[in-house]
C-alpha cells in the first residue's frame, strides 16, 4: 500500500456537470444523514473525470456540508478511488487469494511486458494504466480482469492477447 | 456523592463509583489501565487495544476497559499472563514504525508510550525490515507542529477537532501501516483551542512549536494556578523552572482539569498568556526618570498622596479580592475616590459560548461583589476634580488612545503601581513595580461566579511586592492576610461561612 494523500491539484475549480448534479440531488435523498454521500459523491466525480482531484474532495465537502478532512479520509481509504489520472483503459488485475493461485502474476508479468509498465503506472501514450487490487468479488471464476469497470472473468494471457487487440 | 459498587480487581476487592467505565473508575482508586486513544473528554473509541482486560465469570473472557462501564461484583484481570501477553503485544505492535526517537523528542518524560513501553513492553525490537517512513516537521496551522512517524493513530486530535471545536481539520488518511493523520490540503487547523491537541496527543507526534525544544519536562516545575486572560478563570498547570543563573521563567501553561470551570482544555490565548508573566515587566521604581528602590518609591509616593488636592485610585479588575479590599481601605483611610473603571477590558464580540469571554477581566465579579463603581462618569468626574491619580495596574490604554491619555493626566500627578512596562505606565511621574498574577496567592470570582484561590506560584529572583503591602505601605489599614480577609467577610456576606483554606480547591459556587 502507497502513500495516497499526495492528493493533485489542477488549478482549476471542479463543480458537477448537468448530469451528475442531477444524480447528486436524487441520491441525497436516500439517506437520514447527508455524509452518507460521501462515497457516492466521489464515484460520481470519478465518472464524470476519470480521477479526483483536490479541488473535486473540497468540492463535495462544501457541497454535503461535512469537513474535508472526512472527504479525504473516504478518498485516500478506498484504493477504488484514483487520485491521479489514469490510462484511456485502466487495467485492474486480482491479486487477491483466488486469482492469486489460479496465477494472476503470469497475466500482471504479461501487461508490464507488454504495455511496458509496473502496477500503479501509467503509459507514456496515456492509453494505459495498470494496477493490482484486492479481491474483485468474482473468485469463482478467477483470475479476473477489471477494464474500465467491466469485469473479464477465467482470464489467462492469450485471452488477455486477443482483448487488447480488440481494444487496440 | 455517586453511588459506590464493589468489584473485585485481581481478586482484590476495591470499592468504585458507579456509572463509569473500567478506565475511569479503577483509575479513580490508583489502579492504572494503560490506554491510549480513550480520553475522558473525548470518549471511548476502542482502536487502540491497549485497555484490554480479562473478566472472570460472565460475559466475555477479554473486554476493552473503556467501553465497559463498572459493574456491581465484576471480577477484573489485569496481571493474568495472557493480559501481560496482550499489552506485550499491542505495544509491539504500535512500536514497529515508530523512530524511538526518545532523546530528541519533546514529548519524552511525559510521553504514555514511553511509559507503557517501560511498565508493559521492554523487549528488544525485533523488526529487521525497513520502517515505513512518513512525514515529520509537517506545520498543521496555529502553533501545532505534527511528526506522522511518532504517531499510535488513536485519533484523539482528530476526535477533538470533531467533537469540541466542531471544525474537524483534522483526519486519518490513507489505511493500514501508512496510515496518518493529516489535514486537508489548504485547509490547516483554524481554531481557538487548537493547541489542545498537543496536550491530548499521548505520544510526541503532536507538538507545540512555542515550547518545543525550549525545555526537557522533568526540569520543569509544575505548580497550579488560575489563568487570568479572561473572567472564566480556567485552572492552569503552570510549568516553570529557573535554570542556572538565570531568573524562574514559566515555559508554558497547560490546562488543569476543573469539572465546574473548563474541564480538561483551556483557549489558545490563554495558554500563550504566560509570555506576559515573563516579558516586559516593570522591575525598578521610577520617580520621572530615576530609578530608586522600594523605599525611596514609597516616601515619595507618600509626599504625593500629601500634597494632592483630591485623590482617585484606579484599581484594575484582574486584581485578587484581597488586593481590592486592601485598595478599598486605603482609598477610605485617605479619603479618595475608588474606581474600578475598566471598560476597555471588554472584547465585545470576542467571546463564544465554550470558555472564551468578551470580558478579559479576570476579576470583574470582584468589584461589584466589594461594590467598586466602575462607572466612566464615575471615573472621569473624579478625576476632573482630583490632583493625584493613584493607578493599581489598570490599564486604561485598552480604553484611551494616547491623545485622550494626555488630556486626561493633563495637570494630574499620577502614580503607576504596575507589573507592566507599558507606555501607559511611561507616562506616571511614580511607578511602582509589583508583583504579577503567578507572583502572589489570592482570589478571584469568575464570570461563573466561582471562587478561586491560587498560590504563588513563582518566585523571581528579585522578588515583587504584592499589590496589597504597596497598599499598607501607603497607609491602608489592612496590614495581614489575616485583616484582610476578615474585611472581605464583612463586605461579601457569601464568604462569611469560609476561610482561605476551607475554600475548595476547584473553586467555590458562590450564591
Amino acid at each position: 500500500m502507497s502513500d495516497r494523500s499526495q492528493l493533485i491539484s489542477t488549478g482549476e475549480p471542479f463543480k458537477f456537470d448537468q448530469e451528475r448534479d442531477t444524480e447528486f440531488e436524487r441520491l441525497i435523498k436516500r439517506y437520514p444523514e447527508r455524509e452518507s454521500m460521501i462515497l457516492p459523491a466521489l464515484w460520481l466525480t470519478q465518472e464524470q473525470e476519470g480521477w479526483i482531484s483536490a479541488e473535486a474532495i473540497a468540492y463535495i465537502a462544501d457541497r454535503i456540508g461535512t469537513f474535508a478532512s472526512k472527504v479525504f479520509e473516504c478518498a485516500t481509504f478506498y484504493t477504488m478511488y484514483h487520485l491521479h489520472p489514469m490510462g484511456k483503459y485502466h487495467i485492474c488485475v486480482c491479486r487477491t487469494l483466488s486469482c492469486w493461485l489460479r496465477d494472476k502474476q503470469a497475466i500482471v508479468d504479461f501487461l508490464k511486458d507488454e504495455i511496458g509498465i509496473e502496477p500503479g503506472q501509467k503509459s507514456e501514450d496515456g492509453r494505459f494504466s495498470l494496477e493490482e487490487v484486492e479481491c474483485l468479488g468474482h473468485c469463482g471464476t478467477a483470475p479476473v480482469v477489471q477494464i474500465n469497470g467491466e469485469f473479464h472473468e477465467e482470464m489467462d494471457v492469450e485471452k488477455l492477447k486477443a482483448l487488447l487487440a480488440e481494444l487496440n | 456523592m455517586a453511588e459506590m459498587i464493589k468489584l473485585f480487581v485481581n481478586g482484590n476487592e476495591v470499592e468504585v463509583e458507579a456509572g463509569k467505565n473500567l478506565i475511569d473508575a479503577i483509575g479513580a482508586v490508583g489502579i492504572e489501565i494503560p490506554h491510549l486513544c480513550y480520553h475522558p473528554a473525548l470518549g471511548a473509541d476502542g482502536n487502540c487495544r491497549m485497555c484490554l482486560v480479562g473478566l472472570e465469570e460472565g460475559g466475555p473472557p477479554l473486554v476493552a476497559a473503556c467501553k465497559t462501564p463498572a459493574a456491581e461484583g465484576m471480577k477484573v484481570l489485569l496481571d493474568a499472563d495472557h493480559i501481560k501477553k496482550i499489552q506485550h503485544d499491542v505495544l509491539e505492535f504500535q512500536l514497529i514504525n515508530h523512530p524511538v526517537d526518545c532523546p530528541v523528542c519533546d514529548q519524552a518524560g511525559e510521553c504514555s508510550l514511553q511509559d507503557y513501553y517501560m511498565t508493559y513492553d521492554g523487549q528488544k525490537s525485533r523488526m529487521t525490515v525497513p520502517q515505513v517512513t512518513k512525514s515529520k516537521k509537517m506545520d498543521f496551522g496555529c502553533g501545532v507542529i505534527h511528526d506522522q512517524e511518532r504517531c499510535v493513530l488513536c485519533g484523539r486530535c482528530v476526535r477533538f477537532c470533531r467533537q469540541i471545536t466542531k471544525t474537524g481539520e483534522l483526519g486519518i488518511v490513507n489505511r493500514t501501516d501508512t496510515a496518518r493523520v493529516a489535514i486537508f490540503p489548504g485547509r490547516p487547523l483554524d481554531n481557538r483551542y487548537a493547541v489542545n491537541v498537543v496536550d491530548l496527543c499521548p505520544v510526541g507526534a503532536m507538538t507545540s512549536a512555542d515550547f518545543r525544544f525550549k525545555q526537557r519536562v522533568w526540569f520543569m516545575k509544575k505548580e497550579r494556578g488560575v489563568c487570568h486572560g479572561c473572567s472564566k478563570g480556567c485552572n492552569i498547570t503552570i510549568d516553570h523552572n529557573r535554570e542556572k543563573d538565570q531568573d524562574d521563567l514559566i515555559y508554558r501553561f497547560r490546562p488543569l482539569f476543573n469539572e465546574q470551570i473548563n474541564g480538561y482544555f483551556i483557549c489558545d490565548e490563554g495558554r500563550l498568556s504566560y509570555r506576559d508573566e515573563n516579558e516586559n515587566r516593570l522591575t525598578e521604581a521610577r520617580l520621572s526618570k530615576t530609578t530608586m528602590s522600594l523605599d525611596k518609591a514609597v516616601t515619595a509616593g507618600l509626599k504625593e498622596i500629601k500634597r494632592a488636592e483630591g485623590i482617585v485610585i484606579l484599581i484594575s479588575p484582574d486584581c485578587s479580592l484581597e488586593q481590592m479590599v486592601s485598595v478599598k481601605s486605603l482609598a477610605e483611610e485617605l479619603g479618595a475616590t475608588l474606581s474600578g473603571f475598566s471598560d476597555g477590558y471588554i472584547k465585545k464580540g470576542d467571546g463564544d459560548d465554550y470558555l472564551i469571554q468578551d470580558d478579559k477581566a479576570a476579576n470583574r465579579a470582584g468589584l461589584a461583589a466589594l461594590n467598586i463603581d466602575s462607572s466612566q462618569t464615575g471615573f472621569e468626574e473624579a478625576l476632573a476634580k482630583a490632583g493625584l491619580l493613584i493607578n493599581f495596574n489598570n490599564d486604561l490604554s485598552l480604553f484611551y488612545d494616547e491623545s485622550s491619555l494626555k488630556k486626561l493626566f493633563k495637570e494630574k500627578r499620577v502614580i503607576g503601581v504596575t507589573s507592566r512596562n507599558t507606555k501607559l505606565f511611561q507616562m506616571a511621574n511614580l511607578v511602582i513595580p509589583v508583583a504579577s498574577f503567578t507572583e502572589y496567592s489570592g482570589s478571584i470570582i469568575s464570570c461563573d461566579n466561582i471562587l478561586q484561590t491560587f498560590n504563588r506560584a513563582i518566585t523571581k529572583n528579585d522578588t515583587l511586592v504584592d499589590i496589597c503591602e504597596v497598599a499598607s505601605l501607603f497607609g491602608g489599614p489592612l496590614k495581614t492576610d489575616r485583616d484582610r480577609y476578615d474585611e472581605l467577610k464583612k463586605i461579601v456576606v457569601s464568604l462569611n461561612d469560609f476561610d482561605p483554606d476551607t475554600i475548595p480547591a476547584t473553586g467555590l459556587k458562590l450564591t
